[in-house]
């Protein structure tokens, strides 16, 4: 408990540098404009930016802190469209359509609005209470893993990536192994031999992560825009002047609450971030409370579940990332991939030696909830008027911001030829139903994995049982197994038990 | 079909890249017991493996995308490549510009208004960056001496 206070302490004085605390509010306001705009999501909208926030040269806590503010401000943007339009931004703002719209048809759009605000800046407070909890424990257990502990939980990652993310688990491996597979191209680092360069001196290095981020995440979007392009405007619904009434909120408390937590949890868990969080939060919801049927049809409680649960899995989906070294989900995936570009490691030791890193990212979580929902509250009609940018000049843009990103990295315009390239294979995946998160995962996380997998078989000289020698890589080893097949065999027991009630009907 | 031929087209690379680790990737010397080729090794077992379980059961079978979208798709990876190739000899002002140009207008912004979109996208980008918050974009062939000079009359008066 102390150590947390302290920290805090340590945070507040970092996130609340003015400097710090402009870029939080940057970060926020840009990062509501971005998921409120139709199509783009949290993970576009960092990936683009990525590499302009990187290129003015801040210190390694401000960009962490802009970029943060972007990807939470972009959850909070996502319900814009999806109430106004019926378009969701990201695959996370889904669930919110389902009530958020029929409400806004009834001419409750401030209503939906305003309610859905504050739940998210309940879900997102939350969810930054349990981390600033949880996050040093866990920390100052894995500081005792091992390398080989490492491998295990490297293992149990993309399992439950395999599992729980996308349509096919098999499409979800395989898009984890071409991200690992990626991340072997260069000069090894531990030998010095060149693998799969071809000489292409561009490459030696390896293929940087802006570029494969940009790529698969910004050009690919970008592709996706033109082919789904609507000529003329979308129609968007008229905000009216109502608003959240306190019989609202009463009635919403505890869908909130348990949303909250739900979203928390299931953000924590490796590649699951906030479209799993919301759909779990409500169907949970849907079972417990909607005793009349009216879910679906503009309950305020099944507006408020999905966006309390993507705002506190944004915040989950930290917890990982920062203790361990293993993101929760593709966005943190790219914020710890900016935090290997600073040179620093994120993981246990994170909390120990960049204590102004972790906690001022913590602490400027805190004010940027406080700020979203200020932000939200009144001016929630300009980014209402946003909606309706014409997508001819938006897709234009989009490119223009990732030459101008990737260009000002090292100035070498092969690099922008690679993003063409990798948005063109990012498109493809993402037609043929791959998701594409496991892929930046498996690019992020291939050095780490090989790396631990080496120093392990060092310690035991090639031994290959020093990998399930420890109790925690067997536990993890167990949960892994656990992730995998809870799925089917929950399954096979549905099919199981529907097959018995039709054949006694029949 | 498609899955199917994504896939073949995959696993041709897969075997590529498992053939160079099994025989091309050697370490001189080495103390450690995995060296450089081990790691790809596993990697590219378990992606063929994959492949092999795509090609038996594929589920994707259409694309769903018109011969117009194909059209319009290869219209927009052409004007950036084209865009890429571009960027340095141009300069970053007069690129942007014609891509800004060329992109809204064939996404059905009208003449005059693609022009504006495009001459604004391409000014105010490079005065915003370059001017305000100092990133390096190139200058350009056709533009830089412009700037240089300017530089110069700068420096006499």
């Amino acid at each position: 408990m102390e150590t947390v206070l302290s920290g805090l302490a340590t945070g507040f004085g970092v996130a609340l540098d003015p400097f710090n605390l402009f870029l939080v509010l940057a970060g926020c306001f840009a990062g509501t404009l971005i998921g409120a705009l139709p199509g783009l999501g949290p993970i576009n909208g960092v990936a683009i930016l990525l590499p302009i926030a990187y290129g003015m040269g801040f210190g390694p806590e401000s960009a962490l802190i802009l970029l943060a503010g972007i990807y939470y401000g972009a959850e909070y943007g996502g319900r814009i469209s999806s109430i106004l339009l019926n378009v969701p931004g990201d695959a996370g703002a889904v669930m919110t359509t389902l009530d958020g719209n029929p409400m806004a048809r009834a001419g409750a759009a401030g209503r939906a609005l305003s309610l859905s605000a504050i739940a998210s800046f309940v879900g997102g407070t939350v969810s930054v209470i349990l981390l600033s909890l949880f996050a040093p424990a866990l920390a100052s257990f894995a500081v005792t893993f091992s390398p080989a502990d490492y491998v295990a939980l490297m293992v149990f990652a993309f399992a439950s990536l395999a599992s729980l993310v996308g349509k096919s688990t098999v499409k979800t491996l395989l898009g984890a192994t071409i991200g690992l597979m990626m991340a072997t191209i260069g000069i090894d680092a531990n030998t010095g031999v060149a693998r799969y360069t071809f000489g292409i001196p561009d490459i030696l290095a390896g293929i940087d992560f802006l570029i494969v981020v940009v790529g698969l995440f910004g050009m690919a979007e970008l592709l996706t825009l033109v082919e789904h392009q609507v000529s003329g405007k979308l129609k968007s619904l008229p905000v009216d002047k109502s608003f959240v009434r306190m019989a609202d909120l009463a009635k919403c408390k505890w869908t909130i609450a348990r949303a909250s937590v739900i979203g928390f949890f299931i953000g924590i868990l490796p590649g699951t971030g906030a479209s799993v969080a919301s759909a779990v939060a409500y169907g949970t919801e849907k079972r417990i409370s909607d005793s009349e049927n009216t879910f679906g049809t503009g309950d305020v409680r099944g507006l408020a579940a999905p966006e309390a649960a993507n705002n506190a899995a944004a915040g989950g989906a930290m917890v990982p990332m920062l203790t361990l070294g293993i993101p929760g989900s593709g966005t943190t995936a790219i914020l710890l991939g900016a935090l290997l570009m600073f040179n620093i490691q994120p993981g246990p030791m994170l909390f120990i030696q960049r204590p102004e890193v972790a906690w001022g990212l913590i602490a400027s979580m805190y004010i940027g909830n406080v700020a979203l929902l200020v932000i939200n509250l009144p001016l929630v009609g300009l980014f209402a008027r946003m909606l309706t940018i014409p997508q001819h000049y938006l897709t234009p843009l989009i490119a223009i911001l990732a030459f101008i990103g990737i260009y000002t990295i090292v100035g070498n315009p092969f690099d922008l030829l690679m993003i063409t390239g990798l948005g063109i294979f990012g498109w493809l995946l993402r037609k043929l139903d791959f998701s594409l998160a496991p892929v930046i995962l498996g690019f992020v996380l291939g050095g780490l994995f090989e790396n631990n997998l080496r120093r392990a078989l060092s310690i035991s000289g090639g031994d290959w049982s020093i990998l399930v020698q420890d109790y925690k890589s067997i536990a993890l080893y167990v949960l892994a197994l656990l992730v995998v097949i809870a799925p089917i065999w929950l399954g096979w027991r549905a099919r199981r038990i529907k097959g018995e009630a039709s054949s006694e009907n029949g | 079909m498609v899955d199917r031929i994504f896939a073949g087209v995959l696993l041709v690379v897969a075997l590529a890249y498992s053939i160079m680790a099994f025989t091309a990737i050697r370490a001189p010397f080495q103390y450690d017991p995995l060296g450089p080729e081990s790691w790809p090794q596993i990697l590219s077992l378990v992606a063929i493996a994959c492949l092999l379980v795509m090609l038996w059961r594929p589920d994707a079978t259409r694309m769903g995308v018109t011969r117009q979208t194909w059209f319009r798709l290869t219209a927009t990876v052409i004007l950036l490549a084209a865009y890429a190739e571009l960027y340095e000899p141009l300069g970053f002002i007069l690129s942007t510009t014609l891509f800004g140009v060329a992109l809204s207008a064939m996404l059905g912004a009208g003449a005059l208004r693609s022009a504006i979109f495009g001459v604004a996208a391409g000014v105010i980008g490079y005065v915003l960056c370059v001017m305000l918050l100092g990133l390096n974009l190139p200058e350009g062939d056709l533009i830089g001496p412009l700037f240089d000079l300017a530089r110069q009359q700068e420096g006499t008066s």
